[in-house]
C-alpha cells in the first residue's frame, strides 16, 4: 500500500517524463488489443456463418474440364457404404422453375436424397421429407420453406396442396408434403412482401427426389459429376478426403487432381491459419514493443535512482531495509508499465469500436486478452526494473546522504 | 545509570595502505544512559567518522563497539538498518527531509519501517510534532517551511519512535543565531525528559551547552571532561 501511494506521488512528480516512458507500451498494447479483437471478431463471425451455411455439409466435385469420368447412384451407395463416420450421401441437381398463380414466382428444384433433409437448419414444421420410396417412385412431391409458401400460397396450411411448376415449354404439377421451419425475420419479411404484392424478387427453394428431375423431367441423365456428404459435427474434413479418395478409386482418377473438395470447413481452417500467422506477427510486435517499452522503463528508473540518491540515503539511514528500497523501486516501475497498459488497452478499445463502423463483423474483446495485457505489462515493468530497484537497494547510505 | 555506548578501540582507516587515513585511531568511550554529550573538533577531525560509527551507518577496520549491550561491529546491512531504526535518532545538519512528503509523512517513516500500524503512526506523530511545536504545520512540504521548522520536524523524525539515543551533527550548522538557540533549547528540553543525547560540533559555543564535552582531535581523543560551565 505504502509502495504503491509512493510509486503514484513520483509518478506524478514527473508526468511528462513517465508518460514519454510509457509511450512505447501504450503504442505496442493498443495496437496489439486492436488486432487480436478484429482477429478474434473474424474467426467466430467466419466460424459461425459457415457453420450456419452449410450445417456439415460437403460438396464433392469432379472437374469436367479435367476428364469427362462421371458417377453413378450405385456408386454413390458405395462411397456411402464407404464412409462409416457419415450421415450419408446425396446427388444434388437441381434446376429453376416458375410458378404461375396470382403473381409469378421463380422457384430453384433441389433434387436430392432422403439424407438432404439435414440441410434445413430449423427442421420440418409441418408434414415430412420425402423418404426412399419417393425417390425410387420418382414420385412428384416437394418441401418449402414456410416463408415461400406464405409468399406464394398467403399460407402456411399447404400440406397436400399441389402446384404447377413451368420448365421453358414443358411443366410438372407437384404436391407439397412437407413445410420446413422458418426464423422469425423471414416470417416478417415473407408477410410483408405478401402483402404489398412485392414477390417477385425472391425465389424458392423446393426439395425434390432427385429421380423426379432426372427421370421425369429428363432435364438431366443420371452423370453424378457432383455430391454432398452430410458430416457430423466436425469432422467434416476428414470425411471430406475419405469420399475424395473413393471417388479418385472409383473413377481411377488417382492422382490427376481432377477431384475437388468444396468445403466451407476447409475454408475456415485456411482462414484461421491465416488469423493464426496474424497473431504470430502481432504477438512479435508486441513482443517487441514490450522490450523496447521495457528499456526505456529501465532507463528512466536509472535516472530517478540518480536523482533520488539522496531520498534514499535518508530512507536507508531511518531503518529502511534493502528489501523495502527494491520493493519501492519495483513497484514504481511495474506501475508505470501498468498505466501505460491500461492507457494502451482503453485507446485499443476506442480504435476497436471506431474500426466496428467499418466492418460487416462485430470484433470481439476477449476478457482473456485484457488479463493477458495486465500480467504481461505488470511482468515487464517488474523484470526490466530489477536492474535499477537492486542498484538503489544497494546504495551505502553514508555515500547516498552525501550526495547533494 | 547502566551503559548505552561502548566503544572499545575501534579504529577505521580509509585506503589501507601508502596514503592511508587513519579517520579514527583506537578510539575507546562509554556513555550512559541519560547522558548530554558533545563531541568537538575541528574540521577533518574525524567527528563524522566516529557519528557514522555511533550511528551504525559505517563499520569499524578494527575495534568493538556494544550498543545496548549488544555487539553491533560487523553487522549485515539489513541487521544495521534495524539496529538504527529501534535504537537512533539522527538530526543531521542539512535536516534531511524527503521534499515530496509533508512534514508528518517525513515523521512517519522510521515508524513505518518498524511497521507500526497507519493509526498509531499517525498519533506517534502528531504528538512528536507537537512536542517540538510544529502541531500546526503538520500538512506542510519541506519547502513551506523555514531552515528552524525544518530542522525541527527532522528532530520530531528523531524522536517519534523514541530511540534511546539522539545522535545530531552540527545540527545548527546551516541555521541562523536565532533558530539555532531554539533548535538547541528544543534539544534540551528532550535531554530534560529524559533521552541520552550525543551533539557532533565544531563550535565550542554549541558544545559549552552539554554536560560532557569529549575532544576529538586527528582521529584520537585529545580531552573527555565534564563540562564545569554547564546550565541545566
Ligand atoms: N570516505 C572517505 N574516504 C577517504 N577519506 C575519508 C573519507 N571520509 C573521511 N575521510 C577522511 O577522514 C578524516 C576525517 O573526516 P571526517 O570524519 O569527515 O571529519 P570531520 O567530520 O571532523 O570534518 C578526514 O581526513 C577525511 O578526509
Ligand atoms: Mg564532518
Amino acid at each position: 500500500m505504502e509502495y504503491l501511494k509512493s510509486a503514484l506521488s513520483s509518478i506524478k512528480q514527473n508526468k511528462g517524463r513517465s508518460f514519454l516512458t510509457m509511450l512505447g507500451i501504450i503504442i505496442g498494447i493498443a495496437s496489439v488489443i486492436v488486432i487480436l479483437s478484429i482477429g478474434n471478431g473474424m474467426k467466430s463471425y467466419v466460424n459461425s456463418s459457415l457453420d450456419d451455411m452449410t450445417n456439415g455439409a460437403v460438396t464433392i466435385e469432379i472437374n469436367q474440364k479435367k476428364t469427362d469420368r462421371y458417377l453413378t447412384p450405385q456408386n454413390l451407395t458405395t462411397i456411402e457404404e464407404a464412409i462409416s463416420e457419415i450421415y450419408g450421401v446425396s446427388t444434388s441437381f437441381s434446376t429453376y422453375g416458375e410458378i404461375h398463380l396470382k403473381e409469378d414466382h421463380i422457384v430453384n428444384l433441389l433434387g436430392g436424397m432422403p439424407v438432404m433433409e439435414r440441410e434445413l437448419s430449423d427442421g420440418i414444421y409441418k408434414g415430412h421429407f420425402y423418404k426412399k420410396d419417393d425417390v425410387d417412385a420418382a414420385r412428384a412431391v416437394g418441401i418449402m420453406d414456410q416463408s415461400s409458401a406464405i409468399m406464394i400460397f398467403g399460407t402456411d396450411d399447404v400440406i397436400d396442396k399441389s402446384v404447377e411448376i413451368s420448365f421453358g415449354g414443358r411443366s410438372i404439377e407437384i404436391t407439397i408434403i412437407g413445410v420446413a421451419k422458418s426464423d422469425e425475420e423471414a416470417l416478417a419479411n415473407a408477410r410483408k412482401a405478401r402483402q404489398s404484392g412485392e414477390t417477385a424478387y425472391y425465389y424458392h427453394s423446393i426439395y425434390v427426389p432427385y429421380t423426379l428431375v432426372t427421370q421425369k423431367l429428363g432435364l438431366n441423365d443420371e452423370r453424378i459429376t457432383s455430391y454432398k456428404i452430410y458430416t457430423h459435427p466436425g469432422t467434416a474434413d476428414e470425411a471430406a478426403l475419405r469420399a475424395k479418395s473413393v471417388t479418385e478409386n472409383l473413377l481411377n482418377l488417382r492422382g490427376e487432381g481432377a477431384v475437388s473438395i468444396q468445403s466451407f470447413a476447409s475454408m475456415a481452417g485456411m482462414y484461421n491459419n491465416i488469423l493464426n500467422v496474424v497473431t504470430l506477427v502481432v504477438a512479435l510486435i508486441a513482443a517487441i514493443s514490450l522490450v523496447v517499452g521495457g528499456i526505456g522503463v529501465m532507463n528512466i528508473m536509472t535516472v530517478t535512482v540518480t536523482e533520488r540518491t539522496r531520498e534514499i540515503g535518508i530512507r536507508k539511514s531511518l531503518g529502511a531495509r534493502t528489501s523495502y528500497i527494491l520493493l519501492q523501486f519495483l513497484t514504481e516501475s511495474a506501475v508505470i508499465t501498468l498505466i501505460g497498459g491500461s492507457i494502451g488497452m482503453l485507446m485499443g478499445f476506442i480504435f476497436t469500436k471506431i474500426a466496428e463502423q467499418f466492418m460487416s463483423f462485430p470484433p470481439v474483446i476477449s476478457p482473456m486478452n485484457v488479463l493477458l495485457v495486465v500480467a504481461i505489462s505488470t511482468a515487464d515493468g517488474l523484470f526490466f526494473g530489477i536492474y535499477p530497484a537492486r542498484r538503489a537497494a544497494k546504495l551505502d547510505p553514508i555515500e547516498a546522504l552525501r550526495q547533494e | 545509570m547502566p551503559v548505552l555506548v561502548d566503544v572499545q578501540d575501534i579504529c577505521k582507516i580509509y585506503n589501507p595502505g601508502e596514503n592511508e587515513v587513519r579517520a579514527l585511531d583506537h578510539v575507546s568511550l562509554s556513555i550512559d544512559k541519560g547522558e548530554f554529550v558533545a563531541i568537538i573538533g575541528q574540521s577533518g577531525s574525524g567527528k563524522s567518522t566516529l557519528m557514522n560509527m555511533l550511528g551504525c551507518l559505517d563499520t569499524p577496520t578494527s575495534g568493538k563497539y556494544y550498543l545496548n549491550g549488544v555487539d553491533v561491529s560487523h553487522m549485515t546491512d539489513d541487521e544495521q538498518s534495524d539496529v538504527r531504526n529501534r535504537e537512533i535518532g539522527f538530526i543531521f545538519q542539512g535536516f534531511n527531509l524527503i521534499q515530496s512528503l509533508t512534514a508528518i509523512e517525513n515523521v512517519e517513516l522510521p515508524l513505518m519501517y518498524r511497521g507500526v500500524a497507519k493509526k498509531t503512526r499517525m498519533e506517534l506523530s502528531k504528538a512528536a510534532l507537537e512536542n517540538v511545536g510544529l502541531g500546526h504545520r503538520m500538512d506542510h512540504k519541506p519547502n513551506e517551511l523555514s531552515g528552524g521548522q525544518q530542522q525541527r520536524v527532522a528532530i520530531a523524525r528523531a524522536i517519534a519512535q523514541a530511540p534511546p539515543i539522539l545522535l545530531a551533527d552540527e545540527p545548527t550548522g546551516n541555521l541562523d543565531s536565532g533558530s539555532s538557540k531554539e533548535i538547541i533549547n528544543t534539544i534540551k528540553k528532550l535531554h530534560g525528559e529524559g533521552r541520552t543525547v550525543i551533539l557532533i560540533t565544531h563550535d565550542p559555543g554549541i558544545a559549552k551547552q552539554a554536560k560532557r564535552i569529549i575532544t576529538i582531535s586527528d582521529g584520537k581523543i585529545a580531552s573527555d571532561e565534564i563540562n564545569p560551565d554547564y546550565i541545566p
